[in-house]
């Protein structure tokens, strides 16, 4: 008896937001599909009267792009360096914050406040911090106007230019700015999610850790961070699946173009291939490769889940 | 014997000071870390308020200057003036805190659904809701268009705010949360004879505290960084939000945007968002410490 | 146990997707045939005399009926400001019809095309808009826009004494590359109506000219041995900047009236031995240090003009609506550093020059009600025949009126006659413009053409920097344009 009340009950609370996600996020899921399995489906050709057979082409197109594996190796790059990297120094400084009492909550809230810099501001100051100002790299007539504010720092401390983001760049130099930047943008969240996670901890595991006479790194390794897993684990996944949708912050660095100059789109991602073929009208191809990713991303939080749940303990 | 005794002292003396000396210096490592991290987390800040008081023609040099030449100051003015500010702010403020408030109601109804209730289904569901966190947004867009279309509201509050009330993002972190209170506390309120909902409302609320405020903060930050979907939407001049506005005001003649009055209305809307977060930042703490039971 | 727990939650959504993702394509045969299929023109009806459009003008013109059409558009306020004046000014003659043109104003061109782009799915775009003739290749993927020739040649009313379409005093009022630009698509069709302009021309450090005994080039020949010149006579410097990677291909493929794309058949035609040509040569002069571009620069190449400080540059091409940013910033003397001249861009052939034409188009679009259609043209004639706002807006903006007659305007006459390389920078840039009124081409529109204009830029880029292997090089770059064309497709 009580089941079937809990049952009913349930579904009740649940109401509100299993009519809006229907609306929103299904209905448009299902769309999605629809349109991927219509051979070269554009909206504006269907607006304009146009039919499409139903078929597989679409996938066939996308995995036919000669960039498609690079697409998804810079993807992979980005998420495999990034979650771990962010995680760590996310953890890293909350613990620090939590360890302090001088100055703990100033600082506080400036690892917040990223949150309230406006992106369009952040975005210019990447892009000025890495970039060189000048012409003719590598030849006698090298012209460098200003070497950027790294470099600057880099050429202080008795180190040579490094070519981040301009013709003639590395892929690895580029990746490297990247990664910097994801990190630089992912701490504020994780920061936020961690200390609160943190400060929800109970004092007396330490205390008892410090009566044990447990080391600090112990302590870190075997009180800190098991408390913290729920926590670290949703840090973890849904850096991992934000990661998979890496897009905006490259073109913040390097444009609409997804690469340096001599080399256009060489840092492309897959949701880079499907803003692409939104913006040439394959509607089809882009919800293909949406769909192809979000296969990518299902089995690699299968994998987050069953590492954690080894780990975690609920 | 003597002898030995006093080397023995030494010894001791020496572990303590020494570990005194270690600590000391880690607590320098530990601020000496802070402090870097801090500069780097606050660049883009100073860049901002850098930028917004250069003129544009500074603005535009190629060696970027680090402090502007002449401080202008009338960039804020200008900025107040030609964006009509005032009823940008208003608008997303009404937008913000509206679809906060709902948000936050429908996120913790679903969490405690999914945290403490039993039900035919529930994990399936939940594995679905998850999944579709993995697809990219944008994809939505040109459905979710004509949907609100149909329903007749574009160019209204509406359509800024329900479409995106239901976050499983917020679901899960919730869910999570609750997950971590212990049952006993839920099956002596049973006992009791204490309503769910009172439940939910006198202990499981007052626990996730921080979580709740992180996710007001998060949905806040939202509604002012949103920009796609809104001008899409709602881009008359009676519902328009502020990045759409920001973006869009302060052209030059020649079709160019003028970066630093750009930045100063970023910085002047940003203001008060920073003086919200300060105070939240206590609630924070606060919430915190009357969380008792955890772990 | 929790893990396995977990795994199967998570396959169990997957499947629910995958069920849904049944029904979607599942339902879709049935309801893709009930859309309503838009009747087409049959290729033998362009044989009659009267062109056959999408839009046939109603026996009687415009009836007076009352409408409201949306104008979307990125004007800043101060041109909106002047077209509330003269949207006024239009309503003493056509009280009923109501123009919405505040509503939705929005940042870029790029913003624009988006907008519509999504509205048109569920046919709520507006009735008129800002347009290049990318835009317009795209809405017509859809056959949303209006084909405009009925509407030209109508002798029906206008609804206040006059005729609808455009007498031939005002057609050849147009600056005539303008206005042919409206029919760049392929089928002969007008689709756009010029509104307000813009090329490309080259600035130089007059003050530096003068001093050093330099002329302005007029052929590319010419810029060669000129930048050969000055780096002799500055050798830490740049002597000229382009800002555009791709109108500076575009431009010299038409210069040499060499094929670069079509707007019908074969698309993507710009993989030749002259264009290849160019581009080796641009490469070499790369290499000696005559030239950056913006893309190559890392930042607007104006700066490296404008700078009071070493490397300089003596020149720069950019867009003549940018003049202002050309322009040095004052001393503390309150005076500027140097004089700007302008000039056209140099040519491969001074006889026959060919620059590029830019600036907002605006097209009309498709509706039911065919009173809103002609309301909309009477609104987009009235702001395009009318010299006196043609004037005063180019004079507000720094772009160029689309009438000759503009410069008659005694307003914008006196401006024009003002102009100089200091405080009136903008009216020399536009008096420059409209000297060179002949020299206009517009490149094919089309779906894709976009696509072209990136891929070149990428291609001029990429191949400016080559230093070794240089032809295989050049020839695999043209290449790779190519197959991300036809690819996008």
């Amino acid at each position: 008896m009580v089941e079937s009340k809990q049952q009913w009950k349930a579904w009740v609370y649940l109401l509100p937001c299993l009519v809006l996600l229907a609306i929103f996020t299904v209905w448009p899921i299902i769309n999605t599909v629809r349109m991927a399995f219509l051979d070269g489906y554009s909206g504006l050709k269907e607006a304009g009267g146009e039919t499409f057979s139903i078929g597989v082409a679409n996938f066939v197109k996308v995995i036919q792009y000669k960039r498609f594996l690079q697409c998804l190796k810079t993807t992979m790059l980005l998420c495999l360096i990034t979650v771990p990297v962010s995680t760590f120094l996310a953890l890293l400084i909350s613990v620090a914050l939590n360890s302090i009492k001088f100055l703990q909550k100033p600082l506080q809230t400036i690892f917040f406040l990223p949150y309230v810099t406006n992106s369009i501001a952040i975005g210019m100051v990447f892009a000025a911090m890495f970039n060189i100002v000048g012409s003719f790299y590598g030849t006698e007539n090298e012209i460098v106007v200003t070497a950027g504010i790294v470099n600057n720092v880099i050429e202080f401390f008795g180190g040579t230019r490094v070519n981040w983001i301009n013709y003639g760049s590395t892929y690895f130099a580029n990746m490297t700015v990247m990664v910097i930047y994801i990190v630089w943008n992912a701490l504020p969240f994780k920061i936020l999610i961690l200390l609160s996670g943190l400060q929800s901890i109970n004092k007396q595991y330490y205390e008892a850790a410090k009566v044990d006479g447990s080391s600090k790194s112990r302590i870190f390794w075997r009180i800190t961070v098991p408390l913290l897993g729920p926590m670290l684990a949703y840090v973890i996944i849904t850096g991992f699946i934000g990661g998979f949708k890496e897009y905006t912050s490259i073109v913040g660095i390097f444009g609409a173009s997804m690469g340096p100059a001599h080399d256009a789109k060489r840092l492309n991602t897959m949701v880079g291939f499907i803003y692409d073929a939104l913006a040439t009208n394959q509607q089809g191809r882009a919800s293909a490769a949406a769909i192809i990713l979000f296969g990518i991303i299902l089995v690699v939080t299968l994998i987050n889940l069953r590492v954690s749940n080894k780990k975690v303990h609920y | 014997m003597a002898e030995i005794k006093t080397m023995q002292e030494k010894d001791m003396n020496d572990v303590t000071s020494k570990q005194r000396v270690a600590k000391i210096i880690g607590k320098i490592l530990i601020y000496l870390f802070l402090a870097v991290m801090a500069v780097i987390v606050l660049f883009p800040f100073y860049w901002m308020i850098n930028s917004s008081l250069k003129s544009l023609d500074e603005y535009r040099l190629s060696m970027p200057t680090f402090w502007p030449r002449h401080i202008l100051w009338t960039n804020y003015r200008d900025a107040f003036t030609t964006a009509q500010l005032g009823r940008l702010f208003l608008n997303t403020l009404y937008v913000g805190v509206v679809s906060t408030l709902l948000s936050l109601v429908i996120t913790v109804l679903s969490a405690f659904a999914f945290a403490r209730l039993e039900f035919k289904g529930k994990n399936v569901l939940f594995a679905g809701l998850l999944a579709t966190m993995m697809i990219p947004g944008e994809l939505f867009t040109i459905t979710n268009y004509a949907t609100v279309t149909t329903f007749g509201w574009i160019n209204t509050y509406t359509v800024l705010i329900v479409p995106f009330l239901v976050s499983i993002f917020y679901i899960y972190l919730l869910r999570q949360n609750f997950l971590q209170i212990p049952d006993e506390l839920y099956l002596a309120a049973k006992v009791d004879g204490t309503s769910d909902l009172k439940y939910l409302w006198t202990v499981m609320i007052p626990l996730s505290l921080p979580t709740l405020i992180s996710i007001t903060i998060l949905k806040m930050m939202g509604a002012w960084n949103s920009y796609i979907w809104p001008q899409l939407v709602a881009n008359d001049e009676a519902h328009r939000l502020i990045t759409n506005g920001l973006r869009n005001a302060f052209k030059e003649a020649s079709g160019d945007i003028n970066y630093p009055v750009q930045m100063a209305a970023v910085a002047l809307v940003s203001a008060p968002l920073f003086l919200v977060f300060v105070f939240l930042r206590k609630y924070i703490m606060k919430g915190v410490s009357r969380s008792g039971i955890k772990g | 146990m929790k893990m396995k727990k977990l795994a199967a939650m998570l396959l169990a959504g997957m499947m629910v997707i995958g069920l849904l993702a049944g029904c979607g394509s599942n339902t879709d045969p049935t309801s893709a045939p009930t859309k309503p299929v838009e009747s087409q023109q049959t290729p033998e009806s362009t044989a009659a005399p009267v062109k056959e459009t999408n839009f046939k003008v109603p026996t009687g013109g415009y009836d007076g009926s009352a409408v409201t059409i949306r104008f979307y558009h990125n004007m800043s306020q101060d041109k909106q400001d002047l077209l509330k004046e003269y949207i006024a000014e239009f309503n003493k003659t056509y009280p009923n019809i109501t123009v919405d043109f505040t509503s939705t104003v929005m940042g870029s061109y790029d913003d624009i095309r988006d907008q519509i782009k999504t509205e048109i799915n569920v046919g709520s775009q507006p009735n008129i808009a800002y347009c290049y003739p990318d835009h317009v290749a795209l809405y017509n993927m859809a056959k949303a826009t209006v084909q405009l020739d009925g509407l030209i040649e109508s002798t029906e009313s206008d609804g206040a004494g006059g005729q609808l379409g455009l007498t031939d005093a005002q057609i050849a009022d147009f600056i005539g590359g303008y206005y042919e630009a409206g029919a760049s698509f392929g089928d002969g069709l007008m689709y756009t109506m010029p509104f307000s302009k813009s090329t490309e021309v080259l600035y130089y450090n007059k003050t530096f000219f003068d001093a050093n005994g330099l002329s302005v080039p007029k052929t590319w020949d010419e810029m060669k041995a000129l930048c050969e010149k000055i780096k002799q006579i500055d050798p830490n410097c740049i002597p000229l900047g382009y800002d555009s990677e791709s109108n500076w291909f575009i431009t010299m493929c038409e210069q040499y009236k060499s094929p670069y794309t079509s707007a019908t058949g074969d698309h993507y035609l710009f993989n030749n031995e002259t264009n290849r040509a160019f581009v080796k040569e641009f490469n070499d002069w790369y290499n000696k240090g005559y030239l950056t571009t913006q893309g190559l620069y890392g930042a607007y190449t104006s700066g490296l003009f404008t700078t009071d400080k070493d490397p300089h540059s003596y020149m720069s091409i950019g867009s003549s609506a940018g003049a202002t940013y050309q322009r040095p910033a004052k001393g503390d003397d309150g005076k500027y550093p140097f004089e700007v001249g302008i000039a056209m861009i140099p040519q491969v052939d001074p006889a026959a020059p060919k620059v590029i034409s830019q600036g907002p188009d605006v097209c009309i679009f498709l509706k039911d009600n065919p009173q809103e259609v002609i309301a909309s043209w009477l609104l987009v004639k009235y702001l395009t025949t009318n010299s006196d706002f043609q004037a005063e807006f180019a004079a507000s903006s720094g772009y160029v009126p689309v009438l000759k007659s503009a410069k008659e305007n005694a307003f914008y006459a006196e401006k024009l006659a003002n102009a100089d390389g200091y405080d009136n920078i903008a009216f020399l840039s536009a008096k420059i413009c409209l000297e060179q009124a002949d020299a206009y081409y517009v490149s094919p529109a089309f779906n894709g053409s976009s696509t072209a204009r990136d891929q070149v830029a990428a291609l001029m880029k990429k191949c400016l920097v080559l230093t070794s292997d240089i032809d295989n090089q050049i020839e695999a770059a043209f290449e790779e344009a190519v197959e991300e064309c036809e690819y996008s497709e």
